[in-house]
C-alpha cells in the first residue's frame, strides 16, 4: 500500500469513527424530536457531563469501563431528571417554551460544570488494553478507534433489534410518528417521553465518554459535536433514525476529508451541505414533515 | 387632550431622565448604561421575530457581530470615516446578511427556522475564527480609531469622552427603538401580528407571507447590526468570543423573554433586569451565567408572560377593575 491510499484508509476511518460518534449523539435528538417535537439544545450538554463524569469516576477508580459504565447512566439519571421536572412542565405552554427551557438548562449545566471542574483541559488517558496500534496491510492505526467504531456498531445494532424487534420499540415508533394517537390507544406516553429521552441522554453519554481519550475533557468540547448533531437531525429529516445514520457517516466522511484537503474551510463544507440539501429539500433527506 | 398632556409630559421626564443619568450615577455606571442600551435595541430586535412573527432567531449574532466587524474593520482601514457612517457600516453590513440568509430562512418557521439561524450564526463564528488575516481570528480587531462627531464647519464633538458617547450612543439608540415602534403600527406591521398568529390565513388572504417575512427579517437584522455597530465602538474591541458565539444568541432572547416576549417593551425591562442582575451578581461569583440561567428557566416555567405579563397583573389588580375582568375573560 503506498503512502496515498494508506491516507485515504486512515482518513476513511477517522471519518467512519466520527461518523458513529456523532449518530450516537444524533440518534438521542432526532428520537427526542420525533417524539416531543423539539430540539433539544441541552443534548450536547449531556454529552460533557458525561464526560467530565468519566474524568471523575477514572480519577477515583482507574478503571475506564466501571467510567464507561457509569457516567452514562448518570448523565442520563440528570436528563431523566430535566424531562420530568422542567420540560413536562412547560409542554402546555408550546415548542417556544420547550426549544427555551433546553436553552436554560444548556447554560446551567455549561456553567455548572465550569464551578465544579474548573475551565481548563482535563486529560483522559486511552485504556491499557486497547493502547496499542492494528496493522491494517502495512498501515499502522490506532486500536481505540477501531474499537470506537466496534462499540458504536454494537450499540446500533442492538438499538435497531430494541427498536424494530420489541414491543416496546413498537410503541416507540408508534409515539415518535404520532404521540397523540398512542396516547389514546391507552399507553402512558409521558413515561415512553420519558424513557426515550433517558435512553437519548445515555447514548450521548457513551459518545461523550468514548470520546475523552481523543479530545480531552473541556467546557466546549460539545461545541462541534452538538452543531454537527443538529445538522444531521436537520438535513436527515426530523424524527428520522435513517436519514441521521446516512448523513451521520456522510458528515463523518466530509469532515475527515475536508480537514485533509481544506482545512481552513472543513467547517464550512457541512453547512453548505444543509444549506444545499435545505433549498431543495426543507423538510430534510428523509423527512416527513416540517 | 388630558391624555395626550399627560404623554407629552412622560415624554418629557423619560428624556430629561436620561439627559441626567451621568450626574446621577457616576461615569463608571454611564458605560454601564449604554451597555443596558445598546442590548435593549438587540433584544428588542429578536422580538421583532420572536414576539411579534412568532419567528425564534437563535443566530442573531450573525447581524449583532457581523456589524460590529463591519464598524471595527472599517474604522480600521478607512481613513478618517465618518461617525455616523461608521455607524451606518455596520447597520448595511447586517442588512446584507440578512439579504444573503433571508431566501432560506423565510420559506421554514419553528424549529427549522431556529435551527437554520443557528447555523447561519454557527457559520459566522467559525468562518471569523478562519479567516485570521482579515478577522484576526480569537484576537479580534482591537484599538481602531474612534472618530469625533463633525458637522463641517458647527461643532466637533470628542467621542473618547465617555460622557459625550453616552449622549451620542442613547441618541442613536432611543431613535432606532422608536423606528421599530412606529413600524409595528404600520399596516405591514399588522401583518406581521397576524402572520404569528394565523399564517394559512394571511396567505389565504392575498398577503405575500414569505416577501412580508423578509421586510421584518431585514429590519431586524440592520438595527441588531446598529447595536452590534455602538457595542464596537463602546468596547473599542470585537472578538469572535466576545459578539459571535452563541451566548450572544441566547441573551438577547432571555432578555426579551424575561422582559415578556408579547409587549413591545418587554425587551428593555428584560434587559435592565440581566444587567442589574450581572451588576450584582458579578460581586460575588464569576459565573454569572449560572445565576442568568437559572432565572431564565424560572421565568420559563412560571412567567411565561413575563415582567411585562406581571406589570400588567398589577395593574389589572389595582388601577382598574374592567381590565381585571377583561384578564378574566381572556383566560377563560
Amino acid at each position: 500500500m503506498d503512502s496515498t491510499t494508506a491516507m485515504y484508509v486512515a482518513q476513511t476511518l477517522n471519518g467512519l469513527a466520527y461518523g458513529m460518534l456523532l449518530f450516537l449523539v444524533a440518534s438521542g435528538l432526532t428520537l427526542i424530536f420525533g417524539m416531543m417535537g423539539i430540539l433539544n439544545i441541552a443534548h450536547a450538554s449531556f454529552f460533557m457531563l458525561s464526560a467530565y463524569f468519566c474524568h471523575t469516576f477514572l480519577s477515583m477508580t482507574g478503571n475506564f469501563w466501571i467510567a464507561l459504565l457509569l457516567a452514562p447512566i448518570i448523565a442520563a439519571f440528570f436528563g431523566v431528571l430535566c424531562e420530568r421536572f422542567l420540560l413536562r412542565k412547560v409542554h402546555a405552554y408550546g415548542h417556544i417554551s420547550e426549544l427555551l427551557i433546553t436553552v436554560g438548562i444548556s447554560l446551567v449545566i455549561l456553567e455548572a460544570v465550569k464551578v465544579f471542574w474548573g475551565t481548563e483541559p482535563l486529560l483522559v488517558a486511552v485504556p491499557e488494553t486497547l493502547n496499542g496500534f492494528l496493522w491494517i496491510v502495512d498501515l499502522k492505526y490506532p486500536m481505540y478507534r477501531i474499537f470506537v467504531i466496534g462499540l458504536a456498531l454494537l450499540i446500533l445494532i442492538v438499538m435497531a433489534l430494541m427498536l424494530y424487534k420489541t414491543r416496546l420499540g413498537m410503541v416507540v415508533r408508534a409515539a415518535v410518528s404520532d404521540a397523540d394517537m398512542v396516547n389514546a390507544l391507552g399507553v402512558n406516553v409521558p413515561v415512553v417521553f420519558m424513557l426515550v429521552f433517558g435512553l437519548g441522554t445515555w447514548l450521548a453519554g457513551i459518545a461523550g465518554v468514548v470520546i475523552t481519550p481523543i479530545l480531552t475533557v473541556f467546557p466546549g468540547m460539545a461545541d462541534q459535536i452538538g452543531m454537527d448533531a443538529f445538522v444531521v437531525v436537520v438535513t436527515g429529516g426530523f424524527g428520522s433514525l435513517i436519514g441521521a445514520f446516512i448523513v451521520s457517516l456522510f458528515l463523518g466522511e466530509l469532515n475527515s476529508f475536508g480537514i485533509q484537503f481544506i482545512p481552513k474551510l472543513a467547517p464550512v463544507l457541512m453547512f453548505t451541505f444543509m444549506a444545499i440539501v435545505l433549498a431543495f429539500k426543507p423538510m430534510g433527506l428523509f423527512g416527513e414533515r416540517e | 387632550m388630558r391624555d395626550k398632556i399627560i404623554k407629552w409630559i412622560l415624554w418629557m421626564a423619560f428624556i430629561a431622565i436620561l439627559v441626567f443619568i451621568p450626574q446621577m450615577f457616576g461615569i463608571l455606571y454611564t458605560n454601564v448604561f449604554v451597555l443596558f442600551a445598546i442590548f435593549s435595541l438587540y433584544a428588542v430586535t429578536v422580538n421583532l421575530l420572536l414576539g411579534f412573527t412568532g419567528l425564534l432567531s437563535f443566530g442573531h449574532a450573525l447581524f449583532f457581530g457581523g456589524g460590529a466587524y463591519a464598524t471595527a474593520l472599517a474604522l480600521t482601514h478607512i481613513q478618517g470615516l465618518p461617525l455616523l457612517s461608521a455607524v451606518l457600516v455596520g447597520g448595511l453590513a447586517a442588512l446584507v446578511l440578512a439579504l444573503i440568509t433571508s431566501p432560506l430562512l423565510v420559506r421554514v418557521s419553528g424549529t427549522a427556522f431556529a435551527m437554520l439561524t443557528l447555523a447561519f450564526g454557527q457559520l459566522m463564528y467559525v468562518i471569523c475564527l478562519k479567516f485570521r488575516e482579515v478577522t484576526g481570528g480569537e484576537d479580534g480587531v482591537g484599538g481602531f480609531p474612534i472618530p469625533s462627531l463633525n458637522i463641517p464647519g458647527i461643532v466637533s464633538i470628542d467621542m473618547k469622552n465617555p460622557l459625550n458617547f453616552y449622549y451620542f450612543a442613547i441618541a442613536i439608540l432611543v431613535l432606532s427603538i422608536w423606528i421599530i415602534w412606529f413600524f409595528t403600527r404600520t399596516p405591514v406591521g399588522s401583518v406581521m401580528v397576524s402572520i404569528r398568529d394565523n399564517t394559512d390565513r394571511v396567505d389565504y388572504m392575498g398577503f405575500k407571507v414569505p416577501q412580508t417575512k423578509a421586510i421584518i427579517f431585514l429590519i431586524s437584522g440592520f438595527f441588531a447590526g446598529i447595536a452590534g455597530a455602538m457595542y464596537a465602538l463602546l468596547q473599542d474591541l470585537v472578538s469572535t468570543d466576545g459578539v459571535l458565539t452563541i451566548y450572544y444568541s441566547f441573551m438577547p432572547i432571555m432578555m426579551a423573554f424575561i422582559g415578556g416576549i408579547g409587549s413591545f417593551f418587554g425587551p428593555i425591562y428584560g434587559s435592565a433586569i440581566l444587567t442589574i442582575l450581572d451588576e450584582l451578581v458579578t460581586a460575588y461569583t464569576e459565573r454569572v451565567e449560572l445565576i442568568t440561567g437559572t432565572v431564565f428557566i424560572l421565568v420559563v416555567m412560571f412567567a411565561p408572560a413575563g415582567f411585562a405579563g406581571f406589570l400588567n397583573f398589577l395593574k389589572g389588580k389595582f388601577l382598574s377593575r374592567s381590565s381585571e375582568k377583561n384578564e378574566m375573560e381572556r383566560i377563560s
